[in-house]
Formats: structure tokens, C-alpha cells, sequence
């Protein structure tokens, strides 16, 4: 869909037509729901998501920006909301916020970095971030799968913007451990390399 | 340069370091090898993410093809929800209540405000006009709350809610369109000699007068009941007055303001009343249970008696044990007692010399309130034992509701409006739940407020002890920390609660300052939009 097909659209939309909607939903939908999928630990937890997204985005349209890229706007809506989601699973949040500081950081040894990642194809890593806490998860998910920028992420993590990089950070350390784990060599396969 | 770390490295490669310092970076990655190789191997394993996340391995579903309309209604649900609120009604109104008598027994106080709700005249003015839409209301009220509270669910649960709403409007209509005969009255209703009503009986009248016989239970929401006939069945009655002078086969269980039982009930009494007598011709042949202000017990009853009341004279036969939480007892001089009599209250019991007593009465004197001794071990060890009870209540809301707990514990934080907001709750809500009760949506959704309104005040010192532990001691995360201040906050606003004078109006802006935490962490959460539209 062009910018001048999305942009007659989205009009469409505001102006109540029910056709603009649904082929807006079915241009965007799949996307927010992969977005989703990899934002919460579970398909069910994706698909009322992404249903809820989109009654939040009709809600919500008359809110939106048009010169400001229409996706980035629904991502951000898209990532909003998962994390209000995740966020209202306070306890876990917070067992894992905890965790997330306490958390030692060795150097990784870059030779076993790249052995871990030769080992573990794109299902692996998707099963090991169902395994991560859900800060951790949603920061790897909204900086290398959505593109946003730190700002964005700290904006919708409600975090510093100094502390995302350190987030991402230990939220690959945490993601190397899993998939260590899993092929049975956690320190072994990451860590070792310079104090 | 030393060699730089891992996060100096993810951010050189995520270009997130000012200029001078990337430039730092890049020089020493020139001349470094094992800088150089750490860094491939952060972008590679950059590139890796991407690359896994963006991987398109699991298909859509199918449901989701679909656009979400909005105003759409799935009528399937609307029905199945509506025939649940139904049976919830029915379960409420022919379950629940009749046992909720019984509940008061195991320690609900708030007997004088219900009392006062249910049999106030006013209440019953009309009642019988306004019956049917009060049923309507009540249920469309209850339909709509169940639809709010599985809004997330809905599709995940379709078959599970047809499935309940059937079996629950089995439950609802079943034995009502079959087992009993439902009288609404005129405004009055009588059931005249010679007529006999073969099955349960229920009856909604400003005045109810039952000269026939019932075959099944008697089941009167009335001002006034009176029971010439034969009940072959139990006695129920909500009402304001409420006369036995026929014979009752089964119970009385009565939620009455006066109650006068002048002939024979085969087997027990439970009431919760104001003023009871039992007619020197009465007779009750099981236990006798009453929670009430005054009572005058003249008859014989062959069980037990159980009461918990303010003023109790007995002139009459008891078969069994006595069992008297009151605030006088006399024993009048005709009285006879086979078992043993036990007898709590403030002042001793006057006991006729003539009566007769199985064995010597076992007396307890219990002091007021306001005797507490600030000296004694025993008034310690009793506020430890309230300080744990709100913890474990703290505990409970902590496993069962985290994110809003902490939500709650969070407002706190706006001290003033929290506490303008849990003084207005405080005071509205009662006056709210009575106007309910009488004018618009029914007994059942103003009583659940009234609950909800004495939990919420309870709940009130476990939000301010939390919200309190974290100031003291600092946010903290996880839920150890969290039981810990609570426990800290708690024990503080107990002990400056127990200092005289002081300690009631603390603990007074305790409740306004945890309730109003409790109604703005509500709002909170039933408009996440507002928070979704503040952050966009």
C-alpha cells in the first residue's frame, strides 16, 4: 500500500467507512501480531492483543500524527500496550527488574559467541525469549525487531534513556544463558573472556 | 586505551556514543585485535537477532483474518451472559441469602445495617410495584458486570460461558417455573382458609396474611407476615414484622425486625431480629439461634440456645445447653434449664431464685472496650494478633490482585487527593449502597457494595502500611521486599493506632488515605486508554 493509498485510507477510516477499516486490519494485522508474538510469552497473549491493538487503534485514530510515518505510530500503540499488559504482571516484573540488577556481567569469549550463534537457528532464539523476563524480552524485541530508537524505548519501558543500553545489554547476556543452557554449557559457551 | 568494555561496545555499534568517544572506540579497534574480534562478535550476534526476529516461522491465526468491529455484538454471548446473570440472580436470591443468616453467625457485625436496610419502611413502600423492574435491573446490572470482567476473555472462553449459562439457567428457571407458586401482592396478599398451596410458596406483598396451608416452604419478602396456617415446609421471611401463630413443620429462618412465635416449630429457629418473643404456648423443637437486640423467650425449646444479643430474659424451658453472648441476662422465676447455661456479658445475670438450673451458670464478664489496660500482656498480644491478621489479608490481595495492589500502593503517593477521594468514598458509598437497595437497581448489587465498601476500608491500612515500608525503607522490587515493608508499615500504623486519643484520628486518615489509594487505582485500571493515550 502506497502513502497516497494508506493516507485515502486512514481518511476513509476517520470518516466511519467499515471496508477502509477492515483492509487497513488486514494490511496490518499479521505484522502486529508477529509484533506480539515476540513481545509476550504466549500466542494466546498475542492474539487478544492484537485484537485489542486494534480497537485501541480506531479508538486512537484521530490522535495520530499523519506526518509522522503511519507503522511507527502503530508500533507504538502495539508496543504500549503489550507493555501495559506485562506491566499490570507486576510481581513478575518486579522479581525480574530485581534479578535484571544483580545480575553479574562476564565479557563474552567472542569465539563461543559465534559458536552459540551457529548453533541456535531463529526457533531457538524465539523459544529462548519466551523464556526471558518480559523487560528483558520486550527490550531485544522493540530494538532489533521493531527498529525503535532508544528514546522509543525508553519512552515505553518508562525507563532512562542512559539505562537502555545497559538494559540491552543484559538482556542478551540473559538470552546467551538460556540458549547455553539449553544446549547444556552456560558459562562454557559465553563467558570467559576479558575481566 | 585500555581495551573497552562489552557496553562501550554495544553502544559504539548501536552509534550511540557522542563523537569524541566513538572516534576513541574506532582508533583502538584499529590496533586491538580482541577488541576488534569482541566487536564482530556483538554485531554479529546483532545481526543474528534481527535476522531471528524477523524470521516469519508461525502463521497467523485464521480468527484474526477478520476485523474487530466495533459496536459489533456476538448476540450468542449476550445470551449466554445474560441467562448467567440470570442464574447468578436466582442462585443469589434462593441460595446465598437464605444462608447468609447463617454466615452472620461467624462473626459478621454488619447485622444493624442490614437490618436497617432491609426493614426500613420505606423500603417496602411500593415494593411490590417495583418488583419487577428491580429484578430487571438487578440482573442487566449483574450481565453487564460479568461482561466487564471477562472482556479479555471473551473469545477464549465462548464454549465454557454457553456451557455455564445453560447449566446455570437450568439452576434458575427449573425450580421456579416448577416448585413454586409465586405470589406478588396487591398490595397485600392472603392466602385464605381452606386453601392449600401445594408446593413452596413465595410471596412479595406489602402485607402478607397465610390463614391456608403450604405443603413446601413459605418464602415471604413482606412489611409484615403473619402465619395462621400450617407450614409443612421452612418459614423464611425478610420483612419487618413477621407472627407465627401456626404450626411450622420445618425451620423459621427469619430476617425480620420483630418477631413473634406464638405455636409450635418442629425443628430449629434462626433469626436475625430485633426484638424476638417466644409465647409461654410456643415451642421450638430443635436449637434456637438468635442474633438480635432484645429477646423474651417464654416457650420451650427442646435444643440448644444459642444467642447473641443485647437483652435476654428467659422464662421458659430450655432442653439442652445455653450458650448467651448478651449484654444482660435475667432468668425469670419460671424458667427451667436442663443442660448447661454459659454466659458472657458486662454485668452479672439476675437470676430468679425459683427457676431451675441444670448446673450453675458459667459466667464471663467481659470488660468494655474502653477498659483496656495498656499494662497487660494480654491487650499486647491481641494487637499482634490483629497486626497478623492484616498481614495475611495483605498477603492474600498481594498473590491475588499484584498489579493492582501495587497500583493502590502507588496512589498513595498523591496524598491529598487520596485522602479527599477516600473521605468522599467513606461516606457516599453507604448513602449510595441505601439508595440503591431502595430506589434503583436491588438488594443484591447495594448489599455487594456495602461489602465491598468494608473490605476496601479493611484493605485501606494494608495499602497505606505498604505505601508507608516503601517510604521508609525505599522502592524496592519483588515480592519479598514488598511483604517486608508491608509487614514494617503495618506494624507502625498499629502501634501510633493504639496511642490514646491520637491513634483514632490516625487512624481515621489512614482509612481515607487507603481507600481514596483504592478508588484511584480503580479508575486507573478501568480506564487503561487514558494511560495508552498519555503515552502516545
Amino acid at each position: 500500500m502506497s502513502a497516497a493509498e494508506l493516507a485515502d485510507v486512514l481518511a476513509q477510516v476517520r470518516a466511519g467507512d467499515s471496508d477502509a477499516w477492515g483492509e487497513l486490519y488486514r494490511q496490518y494485522a499479521p505484522a502486529i501480531f508477529r509484533f506480539c508474538r515476540r513481545a509476550l510469552p504466549t500466542r494466546e497473549d498475542a492474539e487478544d492483543a492484537t485484537t485489542e491493538i486494534f480497537m485501541k487503534v480506531r479508538q486512537k485514530l484521530g490522535t495520530y500524527d499523519s506526518s509522522r510515518p503511519f507503522t511507527a505510530w502503530l508500533y507504538k500503540v502495539a508496543s504500549n500496550h503489550c507493555w501495559d499488559l506485562l506491566r499490570r504482571r507486576r510481581i513478575r516484573q518486579d522479581l525480574e527488574t530485581g534479578d535484571l540488577e544483580t545480575l553479574p556481567l562476564e565479557h563474552p569469549d567472542p569465539d563461543q559467541l559465534e559458536q552459540l550463534q551457529l548453533k541456535h537457528d531463529s526457533k531457538h532464539v524465539r523459544a529462548g525469549l519466551a523464556k526471558m523476563p518480559d523487560r528483558a524480552r520486550m527490550a531485544l524485541v522493540l530494538r532489533y525487531y521493531s527498529d525503535m530508537s532508544y528514546d522509543e524505548i525508553a519512552d515505553t519501558l518508562g525507563v532512562r534513556r542512559a539505562f537502555v543500553g545497559v538494559l540491552l545489554l543484559r538482556a542478551r547476556h540473559q538470552l546467551r544463558e538460556i540458549l547455553a543452557e539449553g544446549s547444556g554449557g552456560m558459562r562454557s559457551a559465553t563467558a570467559g573472556g576479558k575481566p | 586505551m585500555n581495551h573497552f568494555d562489552e557496553m562501550t561496545g554495544l553502544l559504539y555499534l548501536e552509534q550511540q556514543l557522542d563523537a569524541s568517544h566513538a572516534q576513541e572506540v574506532r582508533v583502538h579497534v584499529a590496533g586491538c585485535g580482541e577488541c576488534r574480534n569482541l566487536l564482530r562478535a556483538l554485531e554479529l550476534e546483532g545481526v543474528w537477532l534481527r535476522q531471528s526476529l524477523e524470521a516469519d516461522d508461525e502463521s497467523v491465526p485464521a480468527r484474526l483474518v477478520q476485523a474487530p468491529e466495533r459496536g459489533s455484538t456476538p448476540w450468542g454471548w449476550l445470551s449466554a451472559l445474560g441467562l448467567s446473570a440470570g442464574g447468578a440472580y436466582t442462585m443469589w436470591s434462593g441460595f446465598v441469602e437464605p444462608w447468609r443468616a447463617q454466615a452472620a453467625q461467624s462473626g459478621f457485625t454488619q447485622g444493624n445495617i442490614l437490618t436497617m436496610l432491609f426493614f426500613s419502611g420505606a423500603f417496602w413502600k411500593g415494593w411490590d410495584a417495583m418488583r419487577s423492574l428491580t429484578e430487571f435491573l438487578a440482573v442487566a446490572t449483574l450481565g453487564v458486570l460479568v461482561i466487564w470482567l471477562l472482556r479479555r476473555h471473551l473469545r477464549r472462553v465462548t464454549a465454557v460461558a454457553v456451557v455455564m449459562g445453560a447449566v446455570l439457567a437450568a439452576l434458575a428457571f427449573a425450580p421456579a417455573g416448577q416448585a413454586a407458586d409465586v405470589k406478588h401482592g396487591n398490595p397485600s396478599y392472603t392466602l385464605a382458609v381452606g386453601d392449600v398451596v401445594k408446593t413452596d410458596l413465595i410471596v412479595s406483598a406489602d402485607t402478607t396474611m397465610i390463614d391456608g396451608d403450604v405443603d413446601g416452604d413459605l418464602i415471604a419478602f413482606s412489611r409484615s407476615v403473619t402465619v395462621n396456617g400450617h407450614i409443612k415446609g421452612d418459614v423464611i421471611a425478610f420483612s419487618q414484622e413477621l407472627r407465627v401463630n401456626g404450626q411450622v413443620d420445618g425451620n423459621v429462618r427469619a430476617f425480620v425486625q420483630v418477631m413473634q412465635l406464638n405455636s409450635t416449630v418442629a425443628r430449629n429457629v434462626m433469626a436475625w431480629v430485633g426484638d424476638v418473643s417466644l409465647d409461654q404456648t410456643a415451642k421450638v423443637g430443635g436449637t434456637m439461634t438468635l442474633f438480635a437486640g432484645d429477646a423474651e423467650l417464654n416457650g420451650a425449646i427442646a435444643g440448644d440456645l444459642l444467642a447473641f444479643l443485647g437483652n435476654i430474659q428467659i422464662n421458659g424451658s430450655l432442653g439442652r445447653n445455653a450458650l448467651i453472648h448478651a449484654g444482660h441476662l435475667s432468668i425469670g422465676p419460671k424458667a427451667e434449664i436442663q443442660g448447661q447455661t454459659k454466659f458472657e456479658g458486662r454485668q452479672q445475670p439476675e437470676i430468679a431464685a425459683t427457676a431451675k438450673l441444670g448446673s450453675p451458670i458459667d459466667v464471663t464478664i467481659v470488660k468494655h472496650r474502653s477498659d483496656k489496660s495498656y499494662s497487660s500482656p494480654r491487650f499486647y498480644w491481641h494487637e499482634v494478633l490483629l497486626w497478623g491478621a492484616s498481614f495475611i489479608f495483605g498477603l492474600a490481595m498481594l498473590l491475588v490482585m499484584p498489579g493492582f495492589f501495587f497500583d493502590a500502593a502507588g496512589a498513595c503517593k498523591r496524598t491529598m487527593p487520596a485522602i479527599g477521594f477516600g473521605a468522599l468514598f467513606l461516606i457516599a458509598l453507604p448513602i449510595l449502597a441505601v439508595v440503591i437497595c431502595i430506589t434503583i437497581v436491588g438488594i443484591g448489587v447495594g448489599i455487594a457494595a456495602l461489602m465491598f465498601w468494608i473490605v476496601a476500608i479493611y484493605a485501606a491500612q494494608v495499602i497505606v502500611g505498604t505505601w508507608l515500608g516503601d517510604r521508609l525503607l525505599g522502592a524496592a522490587v519483588g515480592m519479598g521486599s514488598a511483604l517486608g515493608r508491608m509487614a514494617l508499615g503495618l506494624l507502625i500504623l498499629r502501634v501510633i493506632g493504639v496511642v490514646p486519643y491520637l491513634g483514632v484520628w490516625f487512624s481515621s486518615l489512614v482509612v481515607c488515605l487507603g481507600l481514596g489509594a483504592i478508588v484511584l487505582a480503580i479508575y486507573r485500571n478501568m480506564r487503561p486508554q487514558l494511560t495508552q493515550a498519555a503515552a502516545i
